[in-house]
């Protein structure tokens, strides 16, 4: 019996092991996007234009949906730009991020020595302050007689009046890498720190450079934490939107976090915020299944 | 004369399925013959009779309302309920804090204070009826449907004893027959802010003021308001079109046009934080409500002299000009202290606190453009930011819209703040 007991508790272990990320995801993922559906193909409440959440999906309208796809695709394809727009400032900043976060984990995890503490403690500390604080800060060093444009005209040497916060583009994809790069740093850090000092050693032992190391030993195995350091920074992205409210302000550089919560604001709208929020969904899923690929390499290799 | 402009509730009643039906008329196109479409799919006009079930019923000082009692009045002679809390809903910077401690103190009560940016958003959460909000600040545009879904409670008269204070027209306004759910809380008009440090063109000059918002010598120097009817209204009275409320398809059309012509060459900020981004030069010319104008000075830089600061609106009073309304919500727990709340906005001295900090004005007796200059309250560039009571004669007040009319120009709204 004694020898049986343990395949058997084994047997239940991991599945009760499960068990809270199961309900987690079925509170917390599953049940809020049956609603996000409900409101979309949901009605719209007659005198306040509310939305009205239909559960049962033989009842469901499509037409919410509909509307927002065809202005996706159709002849008048006005919130196109901004779906394209989101893609692309979204894919630079994360380069960029990447870009930004690379070296810095990397000295950290391999270089700093002694100052590893206090360095992962000065990476860290960006988050104690709300990002919004953040953004907010920069608004101050980018108006027109700011700290940037101030320095710029090396102290009234030349004249620099560069409107910063007006609908740039630059500084919105900016503002973007500056909000999101510590998300990055920490996954990366940790990717980094964990690949074993022996095999750098081995790897030079074997006549590899300094740049073959990191070619043909520490990229590959740090590819992982790219990955996912590119995920968790890139995901929240594509729904940001008080970046460019804070940052520019103009329509010239919404994203389609504007517009879901221009929506989610607007009587009657609120369909199409779950419309968006599909298509975020939707295109959220392709790096995800390179991330689930990218995981199952790591295990194939491991194994 | 009355509105509210940049702080809009959008909408008009109408069925889920005449809604879908107004969406697919729309897809056709935005343009005039889309919008044609829509408009009359679902007709336009509004409804003169006082009383809803059914048909929507718009006021307007042409047809001013009486509203009918959905809901329970409160019994006279009772006292704030001491160390209850009182949830008041408002914008932002729209209610002097002083007050709201002094309140606190005189009454016993807690004040929490939750705010909004505008209408829309506002109604999306007292609809839920879940945060028992007791106190809102709307505009008349919404008092239609307020009451329709039975979300105001109607006052009792006993309780605002201060009514006797505001200018006679607001005492019995046309929006409100009777005084049965409001009080109201602020006048203002809307029009244009600029610096004469960032801005070289005398606005208030040219002959059509409205045309520097689309002069590219300013591109990436401007801003409108974030306020769906008080934007496009401008677009309208640009072009010489004084029913601001339109239910033309092709007035709607060229409002389009205009919009997304700004839109492409000015690439304007879309916000209601003039009052800090115009001191802070963000940009250098704006659509800006007076209040607004008026609070500019405190947002200033100090080094900034005030001089810089200007504000325009039409000499003759043909603009926008509305006033912002106080209402008991029915969802909220504490009436008495809300009716207490209402009356003390109309005594003088509180209107006076809260016109220092939010530099809206009060419509009550005791503020005339005079005294209010030469009290140091709004200087003499600025004057122009004062609302005259005459003006509410000749002005234009942004009402609720026909349920057709209200989702063309929503959508057209849309496609602007999408930058497609």
């Amino acid at each position: 019996m004694a020898e049986s007991a343990g395949p058997r508790g084994a047997r239940w272990l991991w599945p009760l092991l499960a068990l809270p990320g199961v309900v987690w995801l079925a509170l917390l993922f599953v049940a809020p996007l049956y609603v996000v559906v409900a409101i979309l193909f949901g009605g719209v409440d007659p005198i306040l234009r509310q939305p009205v959440p239909v559960w049962n999906p033989a009842d469901w309208d499509f037409t919410q949906f509909r509307y927002v796809w065809d202005h996706v695709v159709g002849p008048q394809p006005f919130f196109r730009a901004a779906l394209v727009r989101t893609v692309v400032y979204v894919g630079l900043a994360s380069a960029l991020c990447l870009l930004v976060a690379y070296p810095v984990a990397y000295f950290t995890a391999r270089f700093s020595g002694r100052w590893k503490g206090p360095l992962l403690f000065a990476l860290i500390a960006p988050f104690w302050i709300s990002y919004m604080m953040r953004m907010l800060a920069w608004v101050n060093l980018l108006q027109a007689d700011g700290l940037l444009n101030r320095a710029l005209s090396a102290g009234g040497f030349f004249d620099v009046h560069t409107a910063w916060l007006n609908g740039r583009p630059s500084t919105v994809v900016l503002g973007l890498v500056y909000g999101y790069v510590p998300y990055m740093i920490l996954p990366l850090f940790a990717g980094l720190d964990r690949i074993p000092v022996a095999t750098l050693e081995a790897a030079r032992d074997l006549g590899a450079s300094r740049w073959q190391t990191f070619r043909r030993v520490t990229w590959p195995l740090s590819r992982p934490a790219v990955v996912v350091s590119l995920l968790v920074t890139s995901l929240p992205m594509l729904g940001d939107y008080f970046t460019n409210d804070l940052l520019s302000g103009s329509p010239n550089t919404s994203m389609i976090g504007n517009l879901i919560n221009n929506s989610v604001l607007t009587p009657g709208q609120t369909g199409q915020a779950g419309a968006f929020v599909m298509l975020i969904l939707l295109v959220s899923v392709v790096p995800m299944l390179l991330y689930v690929r990218s995981t199952r390499t790591g295990v194939d290799v491991q194994s | 004369m009355a509105g509210e402009p940049a702080r809009r509730a959008p909408f008009t009643g109408r069925s889920a399925v005449g809604r879908r039906s107004l969406l697919r008329a729309g897809l056709a196109g935005l343009a005039a013959p889309g919008v044609a479409t829509l408009l009359q799919a679902c007709g336009g006009g509004s409804s003169s009779s006082g009383n809803p079930s059914g048909a929507e019923t718009i006021p307007a000082p042409d047809n001013p309302v009486r509203w009918p009692l959905t809901n329970d009045v409160i019994k006279s002679g009772l006292k704030p309920e001491r160390g209850s809390t009182l949830r008041v809903y408002n914008y932002a910077d729209y209610l002097s804090p002083r007050f709201l401690k002094d309140f606190e103190e005189k009454y016993g009560v807690d004040i929490r204070l939750s705010t909004f940016n505008d209408a829309d958003e506002a109604l999306t959460k007292i609809a839920s009826e879940q945060l028992a909000f007791d106190v809102y600040f709307p505009s008349y545009d919404s008092l239609g449907r307020l009451i329709q879904a039975d979300l105001l409670r109607p006052l009792n008269q006993d309780y605002i004893t201060n009514r006797g204070n505001l200018w006679p027209r607001l005492r019995d306004p046309w929006y409100d027959r009777g005084s049965r759910y409001t009080v109201p809380y602020t006048v203002y008009s809307t029009g244009i802010g600029w610096r004469t440090d960032m801005i070289d063109t005398d606005v208030a000059g040219l002959t059509n003021p409205y045309d520097v918002l689309w002069n590219t010598q300013y591109a990436n120097n401007t801003a409108v308001l974030d306020d769906w009817h008080t934007c496009m209204a401008m677009v309208l009275l640009r072009n010489g079109i004084y029913d601001i409320n339109t239910t033309d398809p092709t007035h709607i059309a060229m409002v389009r046009e205009q919009l997304l012509d700004m839109r492409r060459t000015m690439s304007p900020s879309v916000t209601i934080d003039m009052y800090t981004e115009l001191p802070g030069k963000k940009y250098g010319l704006c659509q800006m409500w007076s209040g607004d104008a008026i609070n500019l000075p405190y947002y200033l830089p100090e080094k900034t002299p005030v001089e810089v600061l200007r504000f325009w609106f039409p000499e003759n009073g043909r603009g926008e000009v509305d006033n912002d309304l106080c209402v008991c919500l029915a969802q909220g727990k504490n009436p008495v202290a809300a009716h207490f709340f209402l009356n003390d906005l109309l005594d003088n001295q509180v209107a006076e606190t809260n016109f220092a900090y939010t530099g809206y004005q009060p419509p009550l007796l005791k503020f005339t453009p005079d005294s209010l200059v030469a009290d140091g309250y709004v200087p003499e560039n600025l004057a122009t930011a004062v609302v005259r009571e005459k003006d509410f004669d000749v002005g234009f007040p942004l009402l609720q819209l026909p349920a057709a009319a209200d989702v063309a120009w929503h959508q057209v709204w849309q496609e602007f703040k999408a930058g497609g």
